[in-house]
Formats: structure tokens, sequence, C-alpha cells
């Protein structure tokens, strides 16, 4: 899988893109002082990413990862509706939420898609020695 | 005879911003230098001709600020003068190979007329061909429209800062440009969300374009479909692309440009000739290449590259009067159809990315114009309409919420956001945010002209990371060494030169090494980025 070259400054983050009517891409990052809590021991390595609906804030779903898995994709619950995104992860036996995200919201699926002429693939193809 | 139907044409103008101008050549500006010469003069100069001759072409164009700038760069120009004279020096050479090989000769005596033009239109308006565009629209033959800063894909961008700032730069770069305010939007990779309404309203803009499902989406609360216009509850008006006139012009497999008369595009002589023979054309590397001489036809649909045959210009634009009027046979079917189920006479928007008419295929430009006159010359009952023309003429377009969209592989976000291309977004947030909170920090300080300047080369650096093209490239594993190699360089100098103005440290020299190199929206001011704005 390729990685960036360079290392990037070690800020909390966690953001949500929407990828395609089924699934959400998500990154985190951690601040060095969070890296370092999981390094010792004081989280659990695994981390649950936990999916809301942003109108009501219920919970649709969750996700768990290695916490320096640093990115996923993740079901969509239901498509068409507004997400955010939450991730946690375990101090002592209990959740702590460490991160928040971004609003995304997932496309509805169109039909037949397949026989469109989607525009940007076909001619970006570059010549092959 | 009158009219039953609209046609609406956009091409869309777009290339990544490349320039090294500290490299005598750089193999990724060639990029430009092949799109100005196969594509932007031939379209240039149909649409001159037309005009000319009173037949108003009436088509629209979007050009995106990368690509403008680099139209009015001018040791890009100067480069691009080289690379033509470079061409025409192997054409000379290539009639002498071919003077005894007549269906050789057509084709090469073919390219030399294509690169004299080049030269000819170049030389006529000083390298900058801005120029003839701008006396098009003018003119009233041409609506010229715009795109996001640097091409991002809008949805990909979380922080509403970012969204802004690309819509902002983009309108006071048309302004510039153009000296008019931009009537519309091309949004980047057609990648539509509701969310983008407000913002690309507030930016001044009246309408934009989706890909036909956003429309389709909704249901019966589209009676239209895509045949007609809609607006958003905020009054921006809506234009749906026609997914059945887009595939017969787009798809080599079932539209025109499959046809076994047209040029192969993927034979070349930089790949076909004796090495020491083309190698005083190629790079300093002296890597084989394409040289832009492609003297053979598709010959046929599985036909091998070794087995195509020599290219016929004659044959190839017989296909293109018959594919011209094939296209407008399908309109003209296409409007009755509606028109009686319906009774309402429709429009058809159908849009292209502009690179499609020349570069990759050859014969598009031919095409287009052969369209154009054929609607005059045969008396169809089709009109070519331009967007702000539509919008001035229709009745007011019904109210839609249309859905999340994209033109891209499988109508959403999949060609930008895959396991090849997902690891660049770490980068692109990083310097996202350190853009917007050092704008927010700064945008009420007086800061002296050293630690402004960084910061606008920040707010340059931020929004050349942001570019939907470096995903791409990864993404069809075309030039992506170059393009992560991009990416990261400009998030990067982004974080680097935000870093240094908060720590009262800019360097001088490696700033203005910055702004020659990455020089495009001269009047960009940071606090575009700021999260309090006139929105």
């Amino acid at each position: 899988m390729p990685e960036l070259s360079r290392p990037l400054p070690a800020e909390d983050r966690l953001v949500l893109l929407p990828k395609n009517p089924g699934a959400f891409f998500v990154f985190w990052q951690f601040a060095g002082g969070r890296s370092d809590a999981f390094r010792a021991g004081a989280f659990a390595p695994e981390v649950e990413l936990r999916l809301v609906y942003s109108e009501d804030r219920t919970q649709a779903s969750s996700y768990r990862a290695d916490w320096q898995a640093a990115r996923a994709y993740v079901p969509v619950p239901a498509q068409g509706r507004v997400y955010e995104a939450a991730l946690y992860a375990q101090r002592a036996g209990a959740w702590e939420k460490l991160l928040e995200s971004n609003q995304a919201a997932a496309p509805s699926a169109a039909g037949a898609a397949e026989e469109r002429a989607y525009a940007s693939l076909e001619f970006h193809k570059r010549v092959s020695p | 005879m009158s009219s039953r139907g609209s046609l609406m044409f956009l091409l869309h103008a777009h290339l990544p911003y490349v320039n090294h101008p500290r490299e005598s050549s750089f193999l990724e500006e060639n990029w430009f230098f092949e799109a100005v010469v196969e594509t932007y003069v031939p379209l240039i100069s149909a649409l001159e001709r037309l005009a000319a001759e009173g037949i108003r072409p009436g088509v629209s164009v979007s050009i995106s600020p990368t690509l403008g700038a680099m139209l009015e760069n001018e040791a890009l120009e100067a480069k691009l003068q080289d690379y033509v004279e470079s061409r025409l020096d192997l054409i000379g050479r290539e009639l002498e190979r071919a003077k005894d090989d007549p269906a050789l000769l057509k084709s090469v005596l073919l390219y030399k007329k294509l690169y004299e033009e080049a030269a000819a239109l170049l030389h006529k308006y000083s390298g900058d061909l801005i120029t003839p565009l701008k006396a098009l629209q003018h003119a009233g033959q041409i609506e010229i429209i715009t795109t996001a800063a640097t091409h991002a894909v809008l949805p990909l961008l979380a922080r509403p800062e970012a969204v802004r700032a690309q819509l902002a730069v983009a309108a006071e770069d048309y302004l510039d440009r153009f000296n008019r305010k931009p009537a519309g939007f091309w949004l980047p990779e057609c990648a539509y969300e509701p969310r983008l309404n407000s913002y690309i309203k507030l930016s001044g803009f009246n309408y934009t374009f989706t890909e036909s499902h956003a429309v389709e989406l909704a249901g019966s609360a589209a009676p239209n479909g895509v045949y007609s216009p809609y607006r958003t509850s905020n009054g921006l008006g809506l234009f749906a692309r026609d997914a059945a006139s887009s595939r017969e012009v787009w798809s080599s497999r079932f539209g025109y440009p499959g046809d076994p008369a047209y040029r192969e595009f993927y034979r070349d002589l930089g790949y076909d000739g004796d090495y020491e023979y083309v190698r005083p054309y190629l790079g300093e590397d002296g890597a084989r290449r394409p040289l832009g001489l492609k003297y053979h036809r598709i010959t046929g649909p599985h036909a091998d590259l070794a087995a195509k045959q020599y290219y016929d210009p004659e044959a190839a634009l017989a296909r293109v009067d018959a594919h011209a009027s094939d296209f407008l046979a399908r309109r003209v079917k296409q409007t009755d159809d509606f028109y009686a189920a319906r009774g309402v006479r429709p429009l058809i928007v159908s849009c292209y990315d502009a690179e499609l008419f020349g570069h990759w295929w050859f014969e598009g430009p031919a095409f287009l114009e052969a369209v154009i006159r054929k609607i005059r010359a045969e008396r169809l009952p089709l009109q070519f309409v331009t967007p702000t023309e539509y919008l001035n003429s229709c009745q007011e377009p019904q109210e839609l919420s249309a859905g999340i969209s994209s033109w891209g592989e499988n109508g959403y976000f999949d060609p930008w956001v895959n396991e090849t291309n997902d690891f660049i977004y770490p980068a692109v947030y990083a310097a996202t945010d350190k853009m917007i909170a050092t704008a927010n920090r700064f945008r009420n300080q007086d800061l002296n002209s050293l630690n402004t300047r960084a910061l606008n080369q920040a707010a340059r650096e931020t929004l050349l990371a942001q570019s939907s093209d470096w995903a791409f490239l990864l993404y069809i594993g075309s030039h992506a060494a170059y393009a992560k190699g991009r990416l990261e360089d400009h998030a990067a100098n982004a974080l680097k030169l935000l870093g240094e103005v908060i720590e009262k440290r800019v360097d001088e020299q490696a700033l203005l090494a910055l702004e020659q190199q990455n020089s495009l929206f001269p009047r960009l001011d940071f606090k575009v980025f700021s999260s309090v704005s006139k929105f």
C-alpha cells in the first residue's frame, strides 16, 4: 500500500469522506501525546469508530481497527443520510472518545450505472510503450 | 425551420498546473504543449472560422484557472514555441523520409499543417491563447465559465473554508483574466453535493452542471429528467448532463472515437522510429515517449498495435461527416420523442473534457465544427444555446434537490478515493487545517511584506495540494511518482511557510523560488482561507 514519503505533524484529526453509496473512507491521526499513550499501553490497541446520524446523533454502526491502521473503509449504514464519526479507545476497560470528525453525506445509488459513459477514465489512459 | 429543441455543448478545458521554470525541458510540461497544439489551437481555429463565416458556434467553454495561468505564463509560452519548432524540424525530416511512401506522406503533410497552424495562431496572439477566447466571448460567440481554483473535488473538502477558498479564488481569477464576473461554474469532475449550493451561489455564480443521475435520483420531482434546467432552493441554476449524447462521443468502445478509420492514439513515432533518428526530439533522459506524430489508424477494435494500418486523413474526414450527421439525427429524434411525450421542447446538455477533442480523439475538432455547420446548412430543428442564454429565455426552472454524484467511474468518488491514492488525504488535510488556523490567527494583524508574501504563497501551495489531478494520476498509474511528489511538495511547502511565519523566520530566498515556480493567482490573499468571511 503506498504511503507518504515524509512525516506529517503529529496532530489529532479524524476525517470522514464519501466514496460511494456503499462506503466511507475515514482516516485518523493522533497528536504526539496520544500516540505515546497507545505505545505505552495506556489505551488498548484496538480503536472503535462509531458512525452516528448527524440529524439525531443516534449511533448507526461501529467498526474496530488497530490504532496504527490510521485509515479504513467503512460500510454506509443507510444511503442518502448524513453522518459523523467518532473514534474511541479503551482506557482501563472504559471507552473514551478521542476524536470527532466532520459531517459527511452518503450518496444514494443510481440505477444502471454501468451503462453510463463516465468521463474521467477512458481517455486518460496513457501510452504504453 | 423553428427549433424543436436546444443543444448545449460544454467543453471543460483543464490541465494541472505544471511549471518548472528552472528546467529547460520537463516531461510533464509536454501535457500542456500537446494539448495546445492538438486541442486548443484546433478548437480556437474552428470557432474563429465559424464566427468569421457568420455561423455563431454558441458553445460554452470552461477554462480552469490552472490552465488559464499556464496559457498566460511567458516562460511556458517560450518553451511552447521551442516545442512547436522542434516538431516542425522533425516533420521536415519526416517529409524527406516519406517522399516515396504516398500513404505515409499524407499523414506527415497533415501534421505539417497542424503544427504550422499552431505556430501561426501562437504568433498572431503573441503566444497568449486567452486573447482569442476572450474576443470570442466578447463578440457573443461563446460563453466562458470557470471551475474550482485548482480543480479540487469539492465534496472531498470537508472544511467549508477550503471550499470557499477554491470558489472565491476561481471567481477572482476569472475576473482578472476575462474582465467580467463569471456566470457559470463547472464542478471539477462534475462532483456535486447539495452542501455546495450555497457556497457556489454566494461566490457569485448563477449556475452549475451535474451528472445525469444527480437529477434522475430526484425521481418524480424532476419530471423532465435531464431535459430541462432546475434551480436549487437558493436559486442556483442546475444543468444535468445528458448520458446518451455523452456516450456517443466519450466512449472509444461504443462511440465515434473508436471508428477504425480514426487515428490511433497509442502508436507513435516516438516508439516506432529508429532510436538515433528520434533521439534529438526525446527528453534529456533519452527515454522513448510520444512525439505526437501518429501515422496509423485504429484499424479494428482488437487490432494489435503492430498490425495497425496507415492513417488516411481523407477517409477519416468522411467518417467525421457521417458521425456528425448521425449525432444530429439522434439529437433530432431525442428531441422529437421527448416533445411527443411531454409537449415540452427539451434541452440536451452535452459536457466533455475539451482535451478529448484533438488530443485523444484527433478528429474531434473537425467533428464539432461539422456538427455546428450542419445545423445551419441542413436547417435542422435544433439550436446551440449557452447556459446564460437559456436561463434568460426559459421559464423559471423548477426547484430541485439533486443527488450526490460525479462523472467519474461508477458515478461517485471512487477514482479519487481508493487504495491507490487514499494515503494523500492526511497531507492534504494537514496543509488545509494549518492554512485555515494560520489565516484565522493573522487575518487581523499588521504583517510585514515578507510575512504576507509567505502566507499568500502558503495559500497557493495549499490550493495546489488540493488538486484532483494527483489522486487521479495515482489511480490510473500514470506519472504516479510525479503526482505523489507534487502532492507532497505542495503540502510540505505550505506547512513549512506557515511554520516560518509563526516562528518569525521566513527564508526569503526559498520563498522567492516558490513564488517563481508556483506563480499562479497573483492577487491571492491568504485571508481567503479564514473562517470569518463575507459569507
